[in-house]
């Protein structure tokens, strides 16, 4: 046993753990809510409309760099493990790349794209 | 012993969790008790066992209270505090006095609950859906329209223009008038997108005004000891001041204001002013409220002091001339520096009534109560304030706007009360 | 460890971990009452939430309202696997080890977004968005320098990570690194100034509309967050079970609960922060911090 085995195991009991202490809840005392039970919460007055919607996500160019570097962060787990053995190389290479993103990232903060509205 | 028992005996001991109901006259009752280490006071009424209702309501229903009072989880209790009656909450359990006996009775009814020798009250309102289910399939979907007619009993949002060119759903909402994280009674006619206020409306207020004996409207018609006025106000500042704290999540400082606003005396003052330094290292006026709320041009008391202008009622009156009054101002106009000027104020206030001895002002129908210039014949500064907030409002994030109608000071009680001519 | 014996023991440590996570917040929250009274106040919130219903909103998501809570638990839990307590002891020393808790973290927002989500209830709906804006935010300066243990290591395994700290712990030869990695673990758990999903001002956000068990696994999840973040960082930070004279486990203990109360100390000392300020604070201040951290540390290790 060990490796990704164990975590994998871990990771289900946790998670069945966790469902099984809501399951068990509601078999020890059953109860059904009424409908004004179920009104979501916004101080007393139900809502007119579902909350669900096509949200205005207003930091959607932040989201899109994110996608960048995120990218560029898959390419640095294997670089970090072969960095001292490549040497400088890897380094500047890195660096240039990086260099790149950093430029994308200083423009859309300039464009006010960490802020919203 | 059963599971549910043992629990039970076990929860009995924990904090009671309170969920608050404001009405008038109620509002610094209930804050004070957020001192008291029984109770724990909650911002959902999902998270709480028992509703304290305290403060007076008009005559009727009161609308919204049945409803927060079937949304609290069960088991729940519900406790009037106060004499009269609530339409309505016919089973709640009534408290008259002081605090001590709301904490009490509140403390009985959650061992009550826990331990199973007092049953919890049922749903108030009837069991009926209010709107109409109105789809087709097994999920309201099918039917007219974008959506699908009308599933699952409410309608969707629908589209509207933002002000970046998209076209996406705007929610209407009502926020409030129960929501711990608004002054209580306040009531927000919202539209949102996304969490952006496009458009924003003041309801009515279910609170029911009581008469209260108040040394700024005094001093309207008589002269008043300055030393009375400036502690009042003194404490008035602090209050609020522990309101802001605790929205930003600072509940320990919110505490510490609290206290001090119960314990405001002349010298006071340098407890202010460590106060102020433990806020500054908080990080709220740089994290939470730096450029917040920019408003220069509303000339109401301290928000026009904390944009660098010196107006101030004090400043006519020959009772503070005498003793060398001087407005304080701060720049900034955000809600950061309305922070800051009424810290600043308030330790002014109370070196003030250090030196004030027996002198006396009012009495000229003019007075600087603790939000602006009160007037004879003028509506107060808190209407003012409360008429103010849609345009101060909109556009601006959810958070923020909490936060701005705090840094306001908004009451939406004082706003109704007139000044009588 | 086969196994039973590892879910047993993510178990005692992750329930262990929860239990001081609430006892400190007490403490720090200064609350009245003597040492009885706090040790026995998580136990008898714990049992009230057990006792209180489940509370449900008209038309839940509801899958996905019962798999949130469950998700942050899992997350929590397997982050923890990666770590060798002792330099025997892991349950899933995996030669990517790294990589396994930086994901393992980075999920908790679909775990963050689903909470907020489900319940078909505008605050929690907000607080989801937001939390994912967060998350954008945050998501690479952390995974940076949690990466950057891995430099001076040569490996992605954490047992190497600690192996390599023999000597020089990486607080010192990466001074950067724990800062950033505090303040985005903190905003991974939405903790202290980060609390911004689940603020005052929407009255709960994410668990505004959870009751009774629900709200008690997703506030013990989120402590069990907490735990991980700290254990993980005194093995890549300060050297994990390292140290002289006590014996490995107990290293790891000290060191992590000494990282575990500063995460707690700081949910009382700083207010919360504005989602849009935390949003310029991780692009324009984390970030390239973190970038430097990555090729200052680069340039040490060669």
């Amino acid at each position: 046993m060990g490796g990704l085995g164990g975590a994998l195991v871990v990771l289900l009991a946790a998670a069945v753990a966790a469902l099984v202490a809501r399951w068990l809840s509601t078999v020890l005392e059953p109860t059904t809510l009424t409908v004004p039970e179920r009104v979501p919460f916004a101080g007393g007055v139900p809502p007119e409309v579902h909350a669900w919607n096509r949200y205005h996500i207003r930091y959607y160019v932040m989201a899109l760099l994110f996608l960048a570097f995120d990218m560029e962060m898959v390419f640095m787990y294997p670089w970090a493990v072969v960095f001292v053995k490549e040497g400088i190389v890897a380094l500047v290479e890195m660096l240039m790349f990086i260099l790149i993103l950093v430029v994308g990232m200083v423009y859309t903060w300039r464009e006010r794209g960490f802020t919203w509205a | 012993m059963g599971l549910r028992a043992l629990l039970g005996r076990l929860a009995a001991g924990a904090e009671v969790p309170v969920f608050p109901v404001v009405g008038g006259g109620a509002r610094s009752q209930i804050q004070d008790l957020r001192l008291r280490s029984e109770l724990m006071l909650v911002d959902s009424p999902r998270h709480a066992a028992v509703m304290i209702v305290a403060g007076s309501f008009p005559p009727g229903e009161v609308e919204g209270l049945l409803q927060v009072h079937d949304q609290l989880a069960r088991p729940r209790r519900t406790i009037r505090w106060g004499a009269e009656p609530v339409p309505g909450l016919d089973d709640a359990l009534v408290v008259s006095g002081d605090e001590n006996r709301v904490v009490a009775a509140a403390v009985d009814a959650f061992v009550d609950l826990m331990t199973g020798s007092g049953p919890g009250e049922p749903p108030l309102l009837p069991d009926v859906d209010p709107v109409e289910w109105r789809g087709v399939g097994p999920y309201g979907q099918g039917g007219m329209g974008m959506t699908g007619g009308t599933p699952y009993g409410r309608p969707m949002a629908e589209r509207g223009p933002a002000r970046d060119g998209l076209e996406l759903d705007q929610v209407p909402i009502t926020i409030g008038p129960w929501l711990p994280s608004l002054p209580p009674g306040l009531r927000l006619h919202v539209v949102l997108q996304g969490d952006v206020i496009q458009a924003l409306e003041v309801g009515p207020a279910p609170l029911r005004l009581l008469d209260r004996v108040d040394p700024f409207r005094q001093a309207l018609v008589e002269p008043v000891p300055i030393a009375e006025l400036e502690l009042a106000r003194a404490r008035h500042h602090l209050r609020w001041i522990a309101e802001v704290l605790r929205i930003v999540d600072l509940a320990g400082l919110s505490r510490r204001a609290l206290v001090l606003s119960h314990r405001a005396r002349p010298e006071a003052g340098a407890e202010v002013r460590r106060l102020e330094a433990a806020i500054a290292r908080s990080g709220l006026f740089v994290m939470a409220l730096r450029g917040v709320g920019r408003i220069s041009d509303l000339p109401v008391g301290w928000v026009a002091r904390a944009a660098g202008s010196a107006v101030d009622a004090r400043s006519e009156d020959p009772g503070y001339r005498s003793l060398g009054f001087r407005p304080v101002t701060t720049e900034g106009a955000d809600a950061a520096a309305r922070v800051r000027q009424r810290l600043a104020e308030t330790v002014q206030s109370l070196e003030l009534a250090a030196s004030a001895g027996e002198a006396r002002a009012g009495g000229h129908g003019v007075m600087e109560d603790p939000r602006g210039r009160l007037e004879v014949g003028s509506p107060p500064p808190a209407a003012t304030l409360l008429e103010a907030l849609p345009d101060v409002l909109v556009g601006q994030e959810w958070g923020d706007a909490v936060s701005i109608v705090h840094s306001l000071d908004i009451d939406v009680e004082a706003a109704l009360r007139e000044v009588p001519a | 460890m086969n196994p039973v014996q590892a879910v047993l023991f993510i178990g005692v440590v992750l329930g262990l971990g929860a239990y001081l996570v609430a006892v400190l917040d007490r403490v720090f929250a200064g609350a009245p009452g003597g040492l009885r009274s706090g040790l026995m106040w998580p136990i008898r919130r714990t049992a009230f939430l057990l006792v209180q219903r489940r509370s449900e909103t008209e038309r839940p998501d509801a899958e996905a309202w019962a798999l949130a809570p469950a998700l942050l638990a899992a997350l929590a839990a397997v982050g923890l696997t990666a770590v060798p307590f002792t330099p025997s002891l892991a349950v899933a020393d995996v030669s990517a080890g790294i990589v396994l808790f930086g994901a393992a973290m980075i999920i908790v927002m679909v775990a963050v977004f689903l909470q907020g989500w489900s319940p078909n209830s505008i605050f929690p709906l907000i607080a989801a968005y937001r939390f994912a804006a967060m998350a954008l935010s945050f998501g690479i300066p952390f995974s940076l320098v949690v990466l950057t243990t891995a430099i001076p290591a040569e490996s992605l395994s954490v047992g190497a990570v600690v192996a390599s700290q023999e000597g020089l712990w990486n607080v010192v030869r990466q001074p950067l690194g724990l800062p950033v990695y505090l303040v985005t673990g903190a905003a991974v758990a939405f903790w202290g100034p980060f609390r911004i999903p689940e603020g005052t001002d929407l009255a709960g956000g994410t668990a505004l509309e959870a009751s009774g068990p629900t709200l008690a696994v997703w506030r013990i999840a989120r402590a069990g967050v907490l735990v991980t973040l700290s254990v993980m960082g005194a093995a890549i930070f300060l050297g994990g079970h390292l140290g002289p004279v006590l014996p490995g486990w107990a290293w790891t203990s000290v060191k992590s609960v000494a990282l575990l109360t500063l995460f707690v100390w700081s949910g009382h000392a700083f207010a919360r922060m504005r989602v849009e300020r935390f949003v310029w604070f991780g692009w324009v201040i984390l970030l390239p911090i973190a970038l430097v951290d990555v090729f200052a540390s680069g340039i040490v290790a060669l």
